[in-house]
């Protein structure tokens, strides 16, 4: 009776096997819906970087953000898509596939960047591995990036273009590994200019060892999700069936405004009640009424072609890696024409929103445009944060370290005039994980969201 | 023996025969039980003395003497002290014999006054039993019996209906719905007596689901009343609805935002005609495009009634129709039951239909075949919504303008419009919400058991019993085209298939040892499969309008499916030795296998003992003023297994991304380790009665721990995972109950008073989760303020944001005159409450009886999210001061008319201002300090104060927490039971007209804008009022009518 009693307790309604490319789908949706839903991107970052602002519901505009969205970030990042990562790696071992291990890894780096981009030290060295750690201790912000680093050179070596090892599942370039390969070492260039004020030597060194052949070259290799219709749509169209809480901020409206820039009709749509300007963002960090008073119809919405149900969730684009090439020559890591490489950078972005030749000419002529080798932080960073629209973490990463462009804080922010340069920890933590908290809270300073990053230097 | 001696017995009182009667021939093992008609026939021959004895009534001994008919009258013991109780596996028990608490209720204390859902009735009736009741007339209650003793799992008992366990599950938690729990199916009219059965004490024998308590509930049977007449009862009774609380809403300003509104599309085209709150213009006639005027401007004035006079009067119809009537072989009971009950909320309404048989039969001397069977079909159009903006009517009236006539909303296809509204930002007309998108349900269930026993020797009988409780419950939800934020409707169907077998055998023993020990025993052994399985199926968006079926999508379904099964099997025995009839010794034993746990631990085996002495008569000190003492005591420890499937990690399916199907490492780590729970309990008593039992006294104290905890502990989600499934864990309850019974008043006439109080603590302790003490909380629930399980606390501790106070415990304010919050998060309060209550007086004089019953829950707390949101969005009464002059609203204006400075106060509102500045009137200044310690004096305008302070996401929970004590007049019952000689004369046997009411009013709460005794569903995370339907109260009148 022991095995029929144990027969009986065999669950019918889920696998005990799992599959690698339905892992691999699964975890790519979940962080894509992350990187662009109400808690990672939404409610915060995309506020915080001032390219969305909200007309109703302001408190998140001024600051103060939700405890709730805080920790869906965390929780999901690890419990939703790391866990999915890790388990596709280990298969991948267990089969000899490498390149299922190499992905895997590659998708896990990034998740990482992720986190340590918005919360500092986090768990890493401890991590997903519950039957050793069940208090998992946090790393140092550098500590994080170098294993990032190392995780995506060792994947870069793994994956195998011969076809012998296909992969399935995946959502992102449908089995194409060359492509793979260039999306990781684009991270690779990614990562190691994060961390180029604070490690010179190995941002150098990371990004000597890549030639252009080696990374993104073009917009159709830009790493993303293509959304599909509902129940697969994107989750800002998702959003924006039931919620009309949210308009482009008047930060990157102006911007546009002023540059004569042909993505403003793409970013913004016009008004629903006629308005002279046409676009009229919204002020971020208002306080409830003033928002209210300036009218619903009378503020510029996001741009249809990010509300529509098809719209990418983009985790890496080609501009960013021009962008990022343009600074490395700048610096000295490579020998290549800064100026022509941030010219091809902007190109790439406008052409991203299908703007036409002969507009990206007549934009790029503008003096307000062009590079400026004495201070090209505020080239690249001003020119980076309108291509990284749509992409608001990395954005927020980006502008925190390159301090451009030059943001006003919320209206009526509650940080004492400042402008929010991380994530709290989720208020879980101190819950469940206190040690640790306390230990990487000491290490790294308070737990505000004032508090900067190890790679923030400035 | 060729000798028989035969006869009848009867009750002396009334002269009905008895059955059941134990006759023994003394001295000897021969006996026998009178049959149906009170018939005996036993060997004996002259000389003989027989013994004739039947609980509740003095024994009596007779000489056999030439006669060979022996007729005799039972005389009946003084009934209180002789009470007889049905105690574990429906055996029925003396119960001075009993080492535990159990407490009983009869038929009339349910049936009269009824409930929507049975588990209501026993409010307030019960030392030791908290009910938390339904929302609204309908819905789920909740029921534990002498304190949560499972941190994470069920706590509520396990209820038994004629020895089998019927599912009390609250399907589809979380749905919006609150879909009423299952035992609220059974016919209150069908109860013939609900036994309490407390701790594991008392129901150690039912394994497992015993820790909690257990709820006996035995049907009438053709036997169970003295039959005369047809034998035919006819019961009706009809019962109406009305509100008990609403919120108290403020009736001066509208719709809208600083002080500013004008409609144009409702959804933000005018002015804040977006906005969902009431911090608009002053309701005085001032003209304003409103939403039904079409763009012009009408007078913007108060509807005070507005919600008030959305909702109805419910009423609930029960019609039952019973037939019984017995012989010698065979008794039987048939009975039909139809209730139809509307809610407060329109359009929404509950039909049962229920039938049920209870028969048996004697084949011979020896077999008894008895067989109870129950269908009820339980069906609803629409249930009221309980939330979310698509569901809850409350939410939308407390996010709300208050100028909104709601009678012009009746129409919800007005002007043209899909769904005419008010707003559409954000909600759906709420009659369209009731009338379009409605939620039903059908449940069909039948449950009942056949039940043989054979009579081996006079001492000796076996049985055999199964019994089964089978339900279908199909749920559908419509959502219609045009409903806000889902403009293409959906379709929803959420079938569950439920099912429990028993199949019981047991060897009884009941033999008298000696002169002095009598034995009564049983061996047995149970087998238990329980069978669960749902189906759910949705259409997310319907291709065309109107129609409800899966066929009708735009989008692949979304559907998936769950089975469970589990089986125990239990091996049990249980005995009593009983000496002189004053003391007795009880042990049970039981051993349970189940399929829920690894092969290594899935055999436990618990024991219990517990014993009585009655003093009095042991010691034979009875006297004038003392008629009775018993003492009792007992130990019991009971092991509890876990739900299917807790051992080895799967991977669930996602919604596929278009042909990609997707897995996913699951979130909750299980434990292949897991071993049983254990509850050890203990409990003394004593039982008192005075002056002849006209005061009767039964105290009980208790102490339960239950170990091995099985928890889904929150781990850092760092780990991988957000839940460890951890088998560790300790809570322990102690606690007091005492029961009085007097008789302050007893006249010749026939007029008396009776009281009945009941009271009981409860103190509870967390005292371990894991055993490494990584863990110090487990969160048990979050809506608003998280509940917790904390180690070192009590049990169900209310965990929020609160104000940060200085030494002197003064709130600091910010310099932007807003209470500044605690860095910290606090506990709040606890959601248990210290001690319960009830006291019920009744009177009775001929045929008259009122009945007045009073209970009380004091000393526990709860957050109110009415009370919060209502504050935020300045609808309740609560938000007016401070938000005109009237209202002690201090002045103040900006400098430059900038509206985004700090705000300066001036002396009142015809001030002179520097600049000739507006002056406002709706200044407030916090009761604060600032950091330095001196009194706050920075003013703020009105809503920027209560926002601050009431934002469900920003604010300061604490100032939501409420005390949850109250006193409620429960029930009132007033019958009168026409004299028999005249209903005699029109050949009936018995009429009774009652009045009752319910839940009439409260004495005393501490929660405004609310009912602070009300569950959101029946699971642990309870304290958490989140926008709930108002409660209600019920009164009408009830006829009984036997033929």
């Amino acid at each position: 009776c022991k095995s029929e009693l144990e027969n009986i307790n065999k669950n019918p309604n889920e696998t005990t096997t799992a599959q690698p490319d339905y892992l691999l789908a699964n975890a790519i949706k979940s962080n894509a819906d992350l990187i662009l839903g109400s808690d990672a991107s939404m409610e915060t970052t995309t506020l915080f970087i001032q390219y969305w602002a909200k007309i109703q519901y302001t408190d998140v505009d001024k600051y103060t953000t939700s405890t709730t969205n805080i920790q869906n970030v965390w929780t999901n990042l690890y419990s939703l898509g790391l866990t999915d990562f890790n388990e596709i790696i280990k298969i991948g071992e267990q089969t000899k596939n490498p390149n299922y291990q190499a992905v895997g890894l590659i998708l896990r780096s990034w998740s990482f960047q992720l986190l340590t981009d918005l919360y500092g030290n986090v768990p890493y060295s401890q991590a997903l591995r519950i039957n050793d750690y069940l208090t998992p201790q946090y790393d140092a912000q550098k500590d994080v990036y170098a294993g990032v680093l190392a995780d995506l050179k060792k994947a870069v070596d793994l994956i195998d273009v011969s076809g012998n090892n296909p992969i399935k599942g995946d959502i992102v370039y449908n089995g194409n590994l060359s492509r793979w390969k260039k999306f990781a070492n684009s991270l690779r260039l990614r990562v190691a200019l994060r961390i180029a004020d604070r490690d010179d030597a190995t941002a150098k060194s990371v990004i000597a060892s890549l030639s252009k052949a080696d990374l993104i070259a073009s917009n159709d290799e830009t790493a993303q999700l293509i959304y599909q219709s509902s129940p697969n749509q994107n989750p800002v169209a998702r959003d924006r069936e039931t919620r009309d809480d949210y308009r482009v901020s008047k930060t990157v409206v102006d911007k546009l405004v002023q540059l004569n820039d042909p993505r403003l009709p793409v970013f913004a749509n016009k008004t629903a009640d006629y308005t002279p300007q046409g676009y009229i963002g919204v002020t971020n960090g208002l306080p409830a009424d003033s928002a209210a008073r300036l009218g619903f119809s009378k503020t510029s919405k996001l741009g249809d072609y990010f509300t529509t149900a098809t719209s990418p969730a983009v985790f890496l684009n080609y501009a960013e890696v021009l962008f990022n090439l343009a600074e490395a020559a700048q610096r000295g890591y490579i020998q290549d024409d800064a100026a022509a490489l941030y010219k091809a950078a902007v190109t790439a972005s406008l052409q991203q929103f299908r703007v036409t030749a002969d507009d990206i000419a007549k934009y790029l002529a503008q003096p307000a445009v062009a590079y400026d080798k004495a201070n090209y932080k505020k080239s690249i960073g001003e020119q980076k944060w309108l291509a990284l629209f749509g992409e608001s973490l990395e954005a927020f990463a980006e502008w925190r370290r390159l301090d451009y462009p030059e943001l006003k804080p919320a209206y009526a922010g509650v940080l004492n005039g400042k402008m929010p340069v991380r994530l709290t920890y989720p208020v879980g933590e101190q819950a469940l994980n206190n040690n640790s908290y306390k230990a990487a809270v000491s290490a790294q300073g308070a737990d505000l969201l004032t508090t900067k990053l190890w790679f923030d230097v400035k | 023996f060729a000798q028989q001696v035969s006869g009848t017995i009867r009750a002396s009182q009334d002269q009905q025969p008895l059955v059941g009667v134990t006759v023994l021939v003394k001295g000897t093992t021969r006996g026998t039980v009178s049959g149906a008609d009170g018939h005996y026939t036993v060997p004996a021959k002259a000389g003989d003395i027989l013994r004739f004895s039947f609980i509740g009534f003095k024994a009596v001994e007779i000489p056999v003497g030439a006669a060979t008919v022996v007729d005799v009258a039972l005389e009946s013991e003084d009934a209180a002290l002789q009470e007889v109780v049905v105690t574990a596996l429906g055996i029925t028990k003396e119960k001075k014999s009993l080492g535990y608490a159990v407490q009983e209720l009869k038929s009339k204390d349910i049936s009269e006054a009824r409930e929507g859902n049975l588990v209501n009735a026993l409010s307030g009736k019960i030392a030791g039993v908290n009910i938390t009741n339904s929302q609204g007339n309908m819905g789920s209650s909740r029921i534990v019996i002498r304190g949560e003793t499972s941190i994470a799992g069920n706590n509520q008992p396990l209820f038994v209906v004629d020895g089998i366990p019927v599912d009390n599950t609250q399907l589809g938690i979380g749905s919006g719905r609150d879909f009423a729990n299952a035992i609220a199916d059974v016919n209150p009219d069908d109860i013939e007596s609900i036994s309490v059965l407390k701790g594991p004490n008392a129901a150690a024998l039912y394994g497992s689901r015993a820790s909690n308590g257990v709820i006996l509930i035995k049907t009438k049977s053709g036997k169970s009343a003295a039959r005369k007449g047809l034998g035919v009862t006819l019961n009706a009774s009809h019962t109406i609805e009305d509100l008990l609380v609403l919120p108290d809403y403020q009736n001066v300003f509208g719709q809208g935002t600083g002080g500013l509104f004008s409609y144009k599309d409702g959804k933000g085209g005018g002015l804040n005609d977006g906005t969902d709150e009431s911090w608009g213009p002053r309701m005085d006639g001032r003209l304003l495009p409103q939403f039904f005027s079409k763009g012009e401007a009408v007078p913007f004035v108060a509807h005070p009634d507005n919600v008030k006079n959305f909702f109805v009067k419910g009423h609930t119809t029960n019609l039952g129709l019973s037939v019984a009537g017995s012989d010698d072989k065979f008794d039987y009971r048939f009975s039909f039951n139809n209730s139809k009950q509307t809610g407060v909320i329109p359009n929404t309404g509950i039909t049962k239909n229920s039938f049920a048989v209870n028969a048996s039969y004697r084949l011979n001397d020896r077999l008894t075949i008895n067989t109870s069977a129950n269908f009820i079909r339980s069906e609803s159009d629409n249930l009221p919504g309980l939330s979310g903006r698509g569901n809850s009517v409350m939410l939308q009236f407390l996010w709300f303008g208050r100028q909104v006539d709601t009678g012009l909303l009746r129409n919800y296809r007005a002007n043209g419009e899909n769904d005419f509204n008010w707003n559409h930002s954000y909600y759906s007309n709420p009659y369209l919400l009731l009338y379009e998108n409605t939620t039903g349900q059908r449940r069909d269930r039948f449950f009942g058991n056949v039940n043989l026993n054979y009579r081996i020797t006079d001492w000796l009988s076996a049985t055999v019993r199964t019994g089964n409780d089978f339900y279908t419950d199909k749920r559908k939800f419509r959502v219609s085209y045009g409903t806000n934020g889902t403009p293409y409707g959906s379709y929803t169907e959420d079938a569950y298939v439920v099912s429990e077998n028993n199949t019981d055998f047991a060897l009884n023993v009941k033999k008298k040892l000696n002169e002095d020990f009598e034995l009564d025993g049983l061996v047995g052994g149970n087998v238990r499969t329980n069978f669960n399985e749902q189906n759910y199926q949705q259409a997310p968006r319907l291709a065309v309008a109107d129609l409800y079926t899966l066929n009708n999508s735009r989008d692949p379904l979304v559907s998936y499916n769950i089975f469970s099964k589990r089986r125990i099997y239990s091996a049990y025995a249980s005995a009593q030795l009983g000496y002189r009839n004053f003391a007795f010794l009880n042990a049970t034993a039981r051993n349970d296998w189940s399929s829920t746990l690894p092969r290594a631990s899935n055999s436990y085996f618990y024991p219990s003992v517990n014993a009585s002495v009655v003093l009095t008569d042991a010691l034979n000190i009875r006297t004038n003023w003392l008629s009775f003492a018993k003492i009792r005591g007992g130990w019991a420890e009971v092991g509890k297994d876990t739900d299917p499937y807790q051992l080895v990690n799967t991977y669930p399916f996602n919604q596929p991304f278009g042909s990609y199907p997707l897995l996913t490492v699951s979130d909750v780590l299980l434990n292949t380790n897991l071993k049983p729970e254990i509850t050890r309990s203990s409990e003394v008593g004593v039982e008192l009665a005075f002056l002849k039992s006209r005061i009767r006294l039964d105290v009980s104290y208790y102490q339960t721990d239950s170990y091995n905890q099985i928890l889904r502990a929150d781990v850092s989600p760092s780990t991988g995972y957000k839940q460890k499934l951890l088998n560790a864990g300790h809570i322990n309850n102690r606690g007091i109950e005492a029961l009085v019974n007097a008789t302050p008043v007893k006249l010749a006439n026939g007029f008396q008073w009776d009281v009945t109080v009941n009271f009981s603590r409860n103190i509870s302790k967390v005292i371990a989760l894991d055993k490494d003490g990584f863990l110090n909380d487990y969160k048990l629930a979050t809506s608003g303020v998280t509940t917790l399980a904390s180690v070192g606390k009590r049990y169900g501790s209310l965990y929020g944001t609160a104000y940060s106070r200085n030494d002197k415990g003064e709130i600091i304010v910010g310099a932007n005159g807003l209470p500044v919050k605690d860095a910290n998060l606090q506990t709040l309060g606890y959601y248990t409450p210290k001690w319960m209550g009830g006291i019920t007086n009744s009177f009775s004089y001929k045929g008259f009886n009122l009945s007045v019953l009073i209970d009380t829950k004091q000393g526990g707390q709860l957050y109110s999210a009415t009370n919060a949101t209502g504050r935020y969005t300045g609808v309740l009464a609560s938000t007016l001061p401070g938000r005109d002059a009237e209202h002690g609203g201090l002045s103040y204006y900006y400098p430059g008319n900038n509206a985004s400075t700090a705000p300066v106060q001036v002396a009142n509102p015809t001030a002179a201002t520097p600049n000739g500045e507006r002056v406002y009137q709706d200044g407030m200044i916090f009761n604060g300090v600032a950091a330095d310690g001196s009194a706050n004096k920075v003013i703020v305008p009105a809503e920027r104060y209560y926002k601050a302070v009431y934002s469900n996401s920003a604010g300061i929970q604490e100032a939501s927490v409420f005390d949850a004590s109250f006193i409620k007049l429960r029930e009132v019952r007033f019958s009168y039971a026409l004299p028999k000689d005249w209903v005699r004369r029109v050949y009936l046997q018995g009429v009774t007209v009652s009045l009752v009411g319910r839940n009439l009013a409260f004495l005393q709460k501490n929660t405004p804008n609310i009912d602070p005794e009300t569950a959101f569903n029946t699971g642990n995370g309870q304290g958490l009022e989140s926008l709930q339907l108002p409660t209600t109260r019920s009164y009408g009148v009830n006829l009984n009518v036997s033929f």
